[in-house]
């Protein structure tokens, strides 16, 4: 069976790893381990101790805090419980103006503002990026993801979850 | 070599019989067993190892044989071997976006009594381009032709090729003109077209006096006639060796093997859980000339897309909430949305080379009747349905992504296609002679990052895993244009902590002609028709067209001064402006107008893919780097990654690591000086949708989607907390 290094792992997380490295690990066989070395690279990197459960976005997780699961920034802003969508509890920058999305778009054609707006959801704390969508002006937010969280931990990873008494 | 059936084939009844015993045991045709690959894995491996072998070589002998340049060069063809019943067992590399639409062309024959007429017989040889029965366009033309042993019916060999010329109201092949069935070209319906293992000499009359340049589609029909007899053949030497009994059992389970390892590399690879996204899509024609006024000229898709992924691996698919189909060229028939899935999870998930039928028989397509996902009018036209499979697909690449990032397996997080508008002319060549042609150099484009590096500059597109833009010499071998550029567009990535990869522009002087028809397919505007992923930004893809009319380039030339090579960075007044003297035109939209002639300059930009993360993570030296050799402009890296550049002795670009750190600190507070909580957004926002203060076609889009789908109208009422239909004053 395939498996790497932890060390591996992070780099390759990290977009470090050499591309020849990276190159084989594509073409190669998926390593069955990866998904508990991923949590445990990632739960080193943030600087908080709350169980990581699953990572959602490129900062942004479900955790365990205390008897809740929630969705948390990578500096440790919580969004509130994991099946809430969290771009409800974010900031947001809406380009819908020629000039805003100028800003992004310096050379091309660019879309129509009664057409279509940029709207970049922003972590109110740290300010990192964490999703941005291109929508057309009234279109509801999209709530990107709902885990089957119990079922994953319970079906596919063979490892149930700890019954939470809130939060799933 | 002709082999006479002993009896009557009964396919239809063994179809009927086989799709019960998948209904009853969930298993492909009932194989609950793999008893063979348990017997003797080795052979069983073996075996399908030469299956891929016999189609990969046959595509590449037949590729000789075609005139085509999409064909010779881009390689826009594939070809596969079937199960009596129509099911694909393997198959080639190329645009295995067909491998199901011609499972679906060969069911569609069973299921419509060909057995008894026109029968099928040993060397028969039939052709298909009607999407309703089984294709994405009118120019993508297949050829299967049964494979008989023992005098029974024991396979089928098939292949497709993109013709580069279909007869449509307009030259090439994906018409953006055609709004209705009747003006897309040349139609081949499930047609015999050949006995004896010889194409009717009366079909190609037909094609002969029907298409503006028949020798592509002609030759094509003979490269792909080769390869299903090369595949036949092939497959009758390895029935001698292995035996009757044998190859129709392991040809079953190599697809029930196919349909268990997709579910298992789904339940490897991704999480279970409800994905959810979307992309749009500008339709501008009004005042176009051709047109006609059957619909509304303008109108905004809405693509959204729910996927499901079960706890036993399944992939759900559900387009509901999106646009009806309409009186133009992008409608799609459920067939192409099935090739869509086909191709791309033969990408990003089943990318060993073993992939077959039974991938898709483990996911579900739910195309709400009456959407352009499934016209329920075999009127509609699909000519350029690619402009919305595309976008929509890359929506799916997206949600799969989600997935893929969720289980650690970051290395295979694709953004994901674009759609990649092609150009099409027609008219008098080079050399005097009629001509008709699409250009496939828009099976280049850029492709979406991946979450640990950036997207493929000018080197992907989602329909052929092989992208390739053929070389500029042949292409001005076949069409009256020069190249007079061929360059990256900076910028045309989605920005991101990685970049999309770039698109290209072409720039080309008209040249020995009086008469050229330049059209293009269709191609969003107003609106981008993809997505970034993770904080990265969606590419620019709604651009116009630029064209110079009555130039005076080859003055220019004389005297030894600049011409323009691409349009610039200013978007404002591009290098045509600049440094051609002429009638300069810009068009939004599908590019429909008079024919030009020598001296006329026109430019055509593919599309670049979206970005993964966050533009302030991006590194810098790789950003000097994108500087130094154009895929960045020096204004993009300060100003939207955050990357101050200076300059070596030589004057290349260099990234001052202490300043960007500095002036990332001030724009991340920035960013969050001008953010505000989503919960005022919405409040404010509240206030417009109750007011429904959006333009017409905004309306229109809202209305419709709230006519088709109570999923939508509830959803939408549901987030803004107004009653949706009486909002947009839908009964
Ligand atoms: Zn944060």
């Amino acid at each position: 069976m395939t498996s790497y290094s932890k060390e591996v792992i992070a780099d390759l997380v990290a977009g470090t790893l050499p591309w020849p490295q990276t190159r084989r690990i594509m073409s190669a066989y998926k390593d069955d381990d990866r998904f508990f070395k991923y949590v445990a690279v990632l739960q080193d990197r943030v600087g908080w101790e709350e169980p990581i459960l699953l990572p959602v976005g490129d900062h942004l997780f479900i955790c365990q805090s205390g008897d809740e699961r929630v969705t948390k920034c990578e500096c440790g802003h919580s969004f509130g419980d994991y099946r809430k969508n969290w771009k409800l509890k974010a900031s947001i920058i809406v380009r819908d103006t020629e000039e805003l999305l100028r800003e992004i778009y310096p050379n091309s054609d660019l879309p129509d503002p009664e057409w279509m707006e940029i709207r970049e959801f922003i972590c109110p704390e740290c300010g990192t990026l964490h999703e941005v969508e291109a929508a057309a002006p009234g279109y509801p937010i999209v709530h990107d993801f709902e885990p089957d969280l119990e079922g994953f931990y319970r079906d596919w990873l063979g490892k149930p979850l700890e019954p939470s008494s809130k939060g799933g | 070599m002709l082999d006479k059936p002993a009896s009557a084939l009964r396919i239809r009844e063994r179809l009927i019989e086989s799709e019960r015993l998948m209904e009853g045991t969930g298993c492909y045709d009932g194989i609950t067993e793999l008893s063979l690959r348990n017997q003797d894995p080795l052979k069983f491996e073996t075996l399908h190892t030469k299956l891929r072998a016999y189609c990969v070589s046959a595509r590449e002998m037949a590729r000789r044989i075609s005139a085509s340049p999409g064909v010779r060069e881009v390689g826009e063809m594939v070809v596969a071997i079937y199960t009596p019943e129509g099911d694909a067992i393997a198959l080639s590399n190329g645009i295995m976006v067909h491998v199901h639409t011609m499972s679906r062309f060969i069911k569609w024959m069973i299921r419509n009594g060909y057995e008894e007429n026109p029968q099928i017989n040993d060397g028969d040889i039939f052709a298909n381009n009607d999407a309703f029965i089984g294709t994405v366009q009118v120019p993508d033309v297949m050829d299967v032709m049964p494979i008989f042993h023992s005098g029974k019916l024991v396979g089928w060999a098939g292949a497709v090729c993109h013709e580069l010329e279909a007869g449509g109201i307009t030259p090439g092949g994906d018409v953006a003109l055609a709004q209705e069935r009747f003006t897309e070209g040349l139609f081949v319906c499930a047609e015999k077209v050949g006995q004896n293992d010889e194409l009717r000499r009366d079909y190609v009359i037909r094609c002969e006096r029907n298409l503006r340049m028949p020798i592509y589609w002609v030759l094509d029909e003979k490269a792909k006639v080769a390869s299903c007899i090369d595949m036949r053949e092939s497959v009758k030497a390895l029935i001698d060796e292995i035996g009757l009994d044998y190859w129709m059992q392991v040809s079953k389970e190599f697809i029930e093997e196919g349909r268990r390892a997709q579910l298992a590399r789904a339940r490897q690879l991704t999480v279970p859980g409800i994905y959810r996204g979307h992309t749009f899509y500008g339709h501008v024609t009004a005042g176009k000339p051709g047109y006609q006024p059957l619909g509304d000229p303008d109108w905004l898709y809405n693509m959204p897309i729910e996927m499901q992924i079960t706890s036993d691996g399944k992939i759900i698919m559900d387009f509901e909430g999106t646009q009806p189909w309409g009186y133009h060229s992008m409608n799609c028939t459920p067939a192409g949305m099935d090739g869509g899935m086909f191709v791309t999870l033969t990408q990003t998930m089943n990318f060993e080379g073993f992939v077959n039928d039974g991938a898709w028989m483990a996911t579900e397509l739910k195309l709400p009747k009456g959407t352009w996902t499934n016209p329920d009018s075999e009127m509609a036209a699909t000519a350029t349905s690619w402009a919305l499979l595309l976008p929509a697909y890359g929506v799916f690449q997206r949600l799969l992504a989600r997935s893929l990032v969720a289980r650690g397996f970051v290395e295979e997080a694709f953004v994901g296609q674009v759609n990649s508008p092609m150009i099409e002319m027609g008219g008098t060549s080079q050399y005097g002679t009629l001509f008709g042609m699409a250009h496939f150099e828009c099976a280049a484009a850029g492709s979406g990052a991946i979450a640990i590096k950036d997207g493929l500059d000018t080197a992907y597109v989602g329909w052929n895993p092989e992208s390739d833009m053929g070389n500029i010499e042949i292409w001005e071998q076949n069409m009256p244009m020069l190249y007079i550029g061929r360059s990256i567009v900076p910028n045309s990535g989605g920005a991101g902590k990685y970049r999309g990869g770039c698109a290209f522009l072409s720039t080309w002087l008209v040249s020995k002609t009086d008469h050229l028809r330049l059209v293009t397919s269709e191609h969003s505007s107003r609106v981008f028709d993809n997505g970034g992923l993770c904080g990265g930004y969606p590419a620019p893809t709604c651009q116009k067209h630029r064209a110079v009319r009555d130039t005076n380039i080859f003055e220019l030339a004389e005297k030894g001064a600049p011409l323009a090579h691409h349009t610039g960075t200013n978007p404002y007044r591009s290098e045509l402006e600049v440094r051609l003297e002429g009638k300069h035109v810009t068009v939004e939209g599908p590019y429909i107008t008079a024919p030009h002639k020598t001296g006329d300059v026109f430019t055509h930009s593919y599309n670049g893919g979206g970005g993964y993360g966050d533009v302030l993570e991006r590194d810098p030296v790789k950003t000097a780097w994108d500087v130094e050799n154009g895929f960045l402009t020096r204004e993009a890296a300060q100003g939207i990654f955050g990357i101050v550049l200076d300059e070596d002795e030589e004057g290349f670009p260099v990234a001052n690591l202490d300043a960007t750190k500095r002036h990332r600190v001030e724009m991340r507070a920035q960013r969050l000086a001008r953010a505000r909580p989503v919960s005022e957004w919405v409040a404010k926002e509240r206030e417009r949708v109750k007011a429904a203060d959006f333009a017409p076609e905004v309306k229109k889009m809202y209305a419709s989607a709230i006519k088709l789908s109570a999923r939508f109208t509830r959803d939408f009422s549901a987030f803004w907390d107004v009653d949706a239909k009486s909002t947009f004053g839908v009964e």
